[in-house]
């Protein structure tokens, strides 16, 4: 069913626990995208909120998801963040508010896409799309399997 | 002029020269190049750059040149053979032929959801996939999405309703479009109006490579979408008033317009027109 609504953090899997922040922030220095933000202090429960649907850009504001848990026995992690608008004016608002996105599997990344209406889909699954990081990480993972993802070198083709 | 059959209706030769065909075309290499191609032209409507094959008016008629192209390789590997249809309303069953031994195999089995039977099972040494997606190299198929979110394929009932509406497309002519055949059949999942559907649900009940960007890995694609390529003509025997739409580009299109194909705008990687592609009954028909 898509797009399904954001589900509160654990009620999947009871054995999830949310990884150590310190680990997190490793993940996102090292990573591709390379667009740090402040991490939020907050409640290390809260895994996850949605980005904003494509719209006005709201100023200089960087709004983020981010989380980093175990989903089925999967280390999962995902960042959102939204580059502020600063476009020319006459330039497409639903493009001037795309978000910088990434999921990592396993530690191996997971192509994200987005939708006009805001809302995610991946490589791994095609043809849904989610309104939060989390979930198209979630629904990937249960697409994989058993699988792994294809190593960084392969994903470019 | 040849035909396209129900794939239920095909003799048992029927079959095994359609799988030698597309085994051979593994062989070559050139399967893997349809894999390739149908990814590079899977544009979201988020992009800013032209998005001819999905979440646009151009769903139809750029898959139905990809299917002829398609087509045309397998047939200078043996004149004979064309793509069969699969129509899942009727065909919705596990145990259906198609996915029986002599043709394409059956479900990946339980833990790794490997295909294990049929022609195209890893074991047998004749497909292997992995076009950068994951790490496996066997084919895998997980129908019906058991567990948490399960899928079930499209009813009569389903197609009937998208069949129904006598508006081709509109704007702005992508993935959100709650109104028009073309966004009905292709399936997006629209909040608050409706769940995946159609094209996009059949994808999703196969699972494995059919699931991913990587969908024509598994064969069950190509039937797939003579299918989809048989209910634009359904449409347009039920609706002969209606046109395809976008039409004629406006003078100056606004940014719904900018990267989609209207009638006479030519798609990549063909340079092929919409308005080319609307009559195949010189080429192909079905039965």
């Amino acid at each position: 069913m898509s797009p399904t609504p954001a589900k509160p953090g654990g009620t999947r899997i009871p054995s999830r626990r949310t990884v150590l922040r310190g680990a997190f922030t490793a993940a996102v220095v090292t990573g591709t995208a390379g667009a740090l933000f402040p991490l939020l202090d907050r409640d290390p429960a809260a895994t996850a909120r949605p980005a904003p649907a494509p719209g006005p850009g709201s100023g200089s504001r960087a709004t983020a998801e981010e989380f980093a848990e175990m989903y089925r026995g999967r280390e999962i992690r995902g960042t959102a963040t939204v580059v502020p608008a600063g476009a020319p004016a006459d330039d497409r608002v639903a493009v001037a508010a795309e978000p910088v996105t990434e999921i990592r599997i396993d530690g191996r990344p997971l192509h994200v896409m987005r939708r006009a209406d805001g809302t995610y889909l991946s490589d791994v699954r095609h043809y849904e799309s989610y309104p939060t990081l989390l979930e198209t990480a979630r629904a990937a993972v249960d697409e994989l399997g058993s699988a792994r993802l294809a190593p960084p070198a392969a994903h470019h083709m | 002029m040849y035909t396209r059959k129900n794939q239920r209706d095909l003799t048992r030769t029927e079959k095994r020269r359609l799988i030698d065909a597309i085994l051979k075309l593994k062989r070559s290499g050139r399967y893997d190049d349809f894999v390739v191609m149908h990814r590079e032209y899977y544009v979201m409507d988020t992009e800013r750059r032209p998005r001819p094959a999905h979440m646009t008016s151009s769903f139809f008629p750029w898959h139905r040149q990809y299917l002829l192209e398609f087509e045309k390789a397998l047939q200078r590997v043996d004149a004979g053979v064309s793509v069969p249809y699969w129509d899942w309303t009727q065909d919705n069953r596990p145990t259906s032929s198609l996915w029986a031994e002599d043709f394409l195999g059956g479900n990946g089995r339980p833990g790794d959801r490997r295909v294990t039977t049929g022609p195209f099972a890893y074991a047998a040494g004749n497909w292997s996939v992995g076009r950068g997606v994951t790490d496996e190299h066997y084919l895998t198929r997980n129908f019906g999405r058991p567990g948490s979110d399960p899928v079930s394929l499209p009813t009569k009932n389903d197609l009937a309703r998208a069949l129904k509406d006598p508006v081709y497309d509109t704007a702005p002519w992508n993935s959100v479009c709650t109104e028009g055949f073309r966004n009905r059949v292709e399936g997006w999942g629209i909040r608050g109006v409706r769940t995946v559907g159609l094209h996009n649900r059949v994808h999703q009940w196969v699972g494995g490579p059919m699931a991913g960007a990587a969908s024509p890995e598994d064969p069950v694609f190509w039937l797939h979408h003579s299918f989809i390529d048989l209910l634009w003509d359904r449409w347009r025997k039920a609706h002969p008033k209606s046109a395809y739409r976008p039409g004629r580009k406006p003078a100056q299109p606004g940014p719904d317009r900018d990267y989609v194909f209207g009638l006479d705008d030519a798609m990549p990687p063909w340079r092929v027109t919409p308005r080319k592609l609307l009559d195949h009954s010189k080429i192909y028909r079905y039965a």
